[in-house]
């Protein structure tokens, strides 16, 4: 019983990850990216790079807001949405934006943004336009071009399937604590269960965390029955029970002053004697049903939800505002959130997840080339490969290889096409989409060994060409960065290169793709696992 | 300094779980570990790990487990490194490592 | 008597294609059942058994709620391990579908569904 036990741990570990790895990987790789989604959106907005924020952050924030306001009620009075975001570390900008008129059937229209240098009180002029970070947090999720309901669907699933493989990894893993150290190289398949196990072994607490609290971030999509059965109106009931400060008020048509954000901003501060602001947003502006929501930054709390103060935008009465003191279940549940976007970290342990995060796109990717090097070395010499075998060589090559190229490709596209172009942000997603389709049809064609080396010597190249490139075409470069002190860019630069080097490494050290067995190494491996199963 | 403590601290535990292994032992110092060492190697380990982990958990909370998550990976992928690749310098870096252990935690003791 | 020989070993081996092919069908069946048992039937079994713990909980509502939720995918898991380890697919389904339907009755009698 306990030999079939580990036997079907074995068979489902196997199957349920093959089935799910590439879009494992992409889920993955784009999660790892987006732990430093603001330093993209950073990079990728090259007249933000000499903005800093103040010293002084905190004590500015009144200005700031109040001067917002008055921007904002000349700007946009007729739109139905307002955000004003306060300079922070991580976003040094101060940001004003309101909507743009919906278009028919849109449930919304955009943000017009205005971007202001906090320290001159000047507007910073030739912003492009970018999805930068974020286009990497919503691929994580959302998997761009389909729609985006099914995709979470697809996303969740992946997930499970995820979970499960880990969980019945560890039961399989035997050797967990013996073979922790140890790493063969040059032994064919043993070497990339090395690598698996190792990978998956190092980082293990964080990738059961992630996955679990992955899932937990989707839950009310995949399971919303609990809800539903003990909420009379389902999640939103649920939602505005836990939550009073995401209660909406229907909009209405007759307008009304907005109330001076003097007598709020008094409001907040007898609430929060020393809070650090982070963002104000006011929906419905001038009409009688405004609301004025107002949210704190919430230190180093393991928490997702932000304090947040939620006020009649007429009158100016308090409408809401987050518990100060949680119950254990909602602290449960939302420090579950917050390990998994992680966006409380500083910036060590945003480098070990990032770390963690690379662990586990290795582990993913040593799973799926172990599967199809397992299958060649079983081969006789000159038997055909099956479709099956093809089909998921090709699809290795072309994820695992395909998807950092086209991380490139995004970047490059960033700085190299012309500010005027029209729907820029779109074009660069274009840029990455059709880079991934290129070295997928490549991979159709041609996907053995040498074909690998190319493909990673090619991703060397552009890795190291993204930092090239932003040298000459914008004011700064790797090395004025490391003077100045900007290491948001500094670090984007660095691991460009980092990485590029881990591709020649690649290239030059790791074989991706056995030739087929010469008789002696066969008898030689088959004695082995013999004498494995005798003892 | 506090996570260079602790990190290291960390550190120096699967250090020392990795020597209290025949294999990498003996790759390190050529020689066969006695049983008594391996069983001192295996205490040192786990009070350093469990030092690592209180210090710290008092230090930020729920936020210091975390971390330790992640120095932990940190730490096993250093080792690995070091002992897959280049077992004749981990002499050195245990050395490194001790040092560091002892000036950081003497730094924070004293201010 | 030869030509008999062949015949009879050629009946032989479409007899032993066949069975493969039996058994190759069966095999697949019961993969193709057993993966349908752990995502649907560990999804209804969780879903049922979680919004029967939402209201079950002795703590305040949105409490309960959440805890069930939080829940959900640790049940999920253990489902879906548990009906890969277990060897005979007529037990698993039984069991499902047994305590699938007994906590849907509890649930129902609970909220006066019926």
């Amino acid at each position: 019983m306990k030999e079939s036990f580990f036997r079907s741990m074995t068979w489902m570990h196997t199957w349920v990850g093959l089935l799910v790895c590439w879009l494992l990987y992409l889920i993955f790789f784009a999660g790892t990216v987006s732990f430093f989604r603001d330093e993209i959106t950073l990079w990728n907005q090259p007249a933000l790079h000499n903005v800093q924020a103040p010293e002084q952050r905190v004590a500015q924030q009144r200005s700031q807001i109040i001067s917002g306001i008055n921007y904002l009620q000349n700007a946009g009075p007729e739109s139905t949405r307002w955000g004003i975001y306060l300079p922070t570390e991580r976003k040094p900008q101060l940001n004003y934006a309101y909507e743009k008129p919906r278009p028919e059937g849109k449930r919304f229209g955009g943000w017009q943004e205005h971007n202001i240098n906090p320290q001159t009180g000047d507007e910073i002029a030739q912003t492009r336009d970018t999805r930068g970070g974020n286009f990497f947090y919503r691929l994580h999720f959302d998997l761009h071009y389909i729609d985006v309901r099914t995709a979470r669907w697809i996303v969740c699933f992946a997930s499970l399937f995820m979970l499960v493989a880990l969980i019945s990894g560890v039961v399989i893993h035997k050797r967990i604590f013996k073979d922790m150290f140890s790493f063969r190289a040059n032994k064919g398949s043993r070497s990339w269960l090395d690598g698996h196990n190792v990978s998956s072994v190092l980082a293990l607490p964080f990738h059961i965390m992630i996955t679990y609290t992955g899932l937990i971030t989707l839950i009310f999509m995949l399971f919303p029955y609990p809800a539903l059965t003990a909420y009379e109106d389902g999640i939103r009931g649920l939602f505005n029970d836990v939550s009073p400060t995401n209660v909406r008020t229907k909009t209405s048509p007759d307008s009304a002053p907005l109330i001076a954000i003097d007598t709020i901003l008094d409001q907040v501060y007898t609430n929060w004697p020393d809070a650090d602001l982070t963002q104000i947003s006011i929906r419905d502006p001038n009409k009688a049903s405004a609301t004025i929501t107002v949210r704190a930054d919430t230190g180093s709390l393991v928490r997702d939800q932000t304090p947040t103060l939620l006020f009649n935008g007429v009158d100016g009465s308090l409408i809401a505002k987050t518990a100060a003191q949680l119950t254990n279940t909602e602290v449960f549940y939302d420090s579950l959130t917050a390990l998994h976007t992680g966006r409380l970290a500083n910036p060590l342990l945003r480098w070990l997840y990032f770390l963690c995060g690379v662990a586990g796109c290795v582990m993913i990717a040593t799973g799926c080339i172990m599967w199809a090097k397992r299958i060649r070395e079983r081969m006789k010499k000159d038997q055909p490969a099956t479709i099956g075998l093809k089909l998921v060589e090709g699809l290795n090559l072309a994820t695992l290889m395909g998807l950092p190229l086209a991380t490139c490709a995004f970047f490059i596209a960033n700085r190299l096409l012309p500010m005027t172009t029209p729907e820029r942000a779109d074009k660069e997603i274009l840029a990455f989409f059709m880079t991934w389709l290129a070295v997928a049809l490549f991979a159709l064609f041609k996907r053995a060994r040498p074909q690998w080396i190319l493909l990673a010597w090619i991703n060397a190249i552009a890795c190291i060409s993204v930092p090239v490139i932003n040298a000459l075409t914008t004011n700064g470069n790797l090395i004025s960065y490391l003077l100045n002190g900007q290491w948001a860019l500094f670090s984007f630069d660095l691991m460009c290169l980092v990485f590029a080097a881990l591709f020649v490494v690649q290239a030059k050290k790791i074989p991706t793709h056995t030739p087929a067995k010469t008789p002696q190494q066969r008898t030689r491996r088959s004695a082995k696992t013999k004498l494995q199963e005798q003892s | 300094m506090h996570e260079l403590l602790q990190l290291n601290l960390c550190l120096l535990a699967f250090n020392c779980f990795a020597l209290a292994k025949f294999n990498h032992y003996r790759d390190v110092f050529k020689t066969r570990p006695s049983d008594k060492l391996s069983k001192q190697f295996l205490i040192a380990a786990w009070i350093s790990i469990l030092l690592s982990l209180a210090l710290s958990v008092v230090q930020n909370n729920g936020y210091g487990a975390l971390l330790f998550c992640g120095y932990m990976a940190l730490s096993v992928l250093i080792l690995m490194i070091f002992y897959s690749f280049k077992a004749s310098w981990v002499k050195i870096m245990s050395a490194l490592n001790i040092t560091v252990v002892m000036l950081s935690g003497l730094f924070l003791t004293v201010f | 008597m030869h030509a008999q020989s062949v015949k009879n070993s050629q009946i032989l081996s479409i007899r032993s294609k066949l069975n493969q092919a039996y058994q190759a069908h069966t095999y697949r069946f019961a993969v193709i059942s057993r993966f349908f048992a752990a995502i649907v039937g560990g999804y209804v079994f969780t879903a049922v058994f979680t919004a029967l713990l939402s209201i079950i909980l002795p703590l305040k509502k949105s409490d309960a709620v959440l805890l069930s939720i939080t829940l959900t995918i640790l049940v999920y898991s253990c489902v879906f391990i548990w009906v890969f380890a277990v060897k005979s697919l007529n037990k698993i389904w039984i069991t499902i579908l047994l305590t699938t339907s007994g906590c849907a009755l509890i649930l129902s009698l609970l909220k006066g569904w019926l």
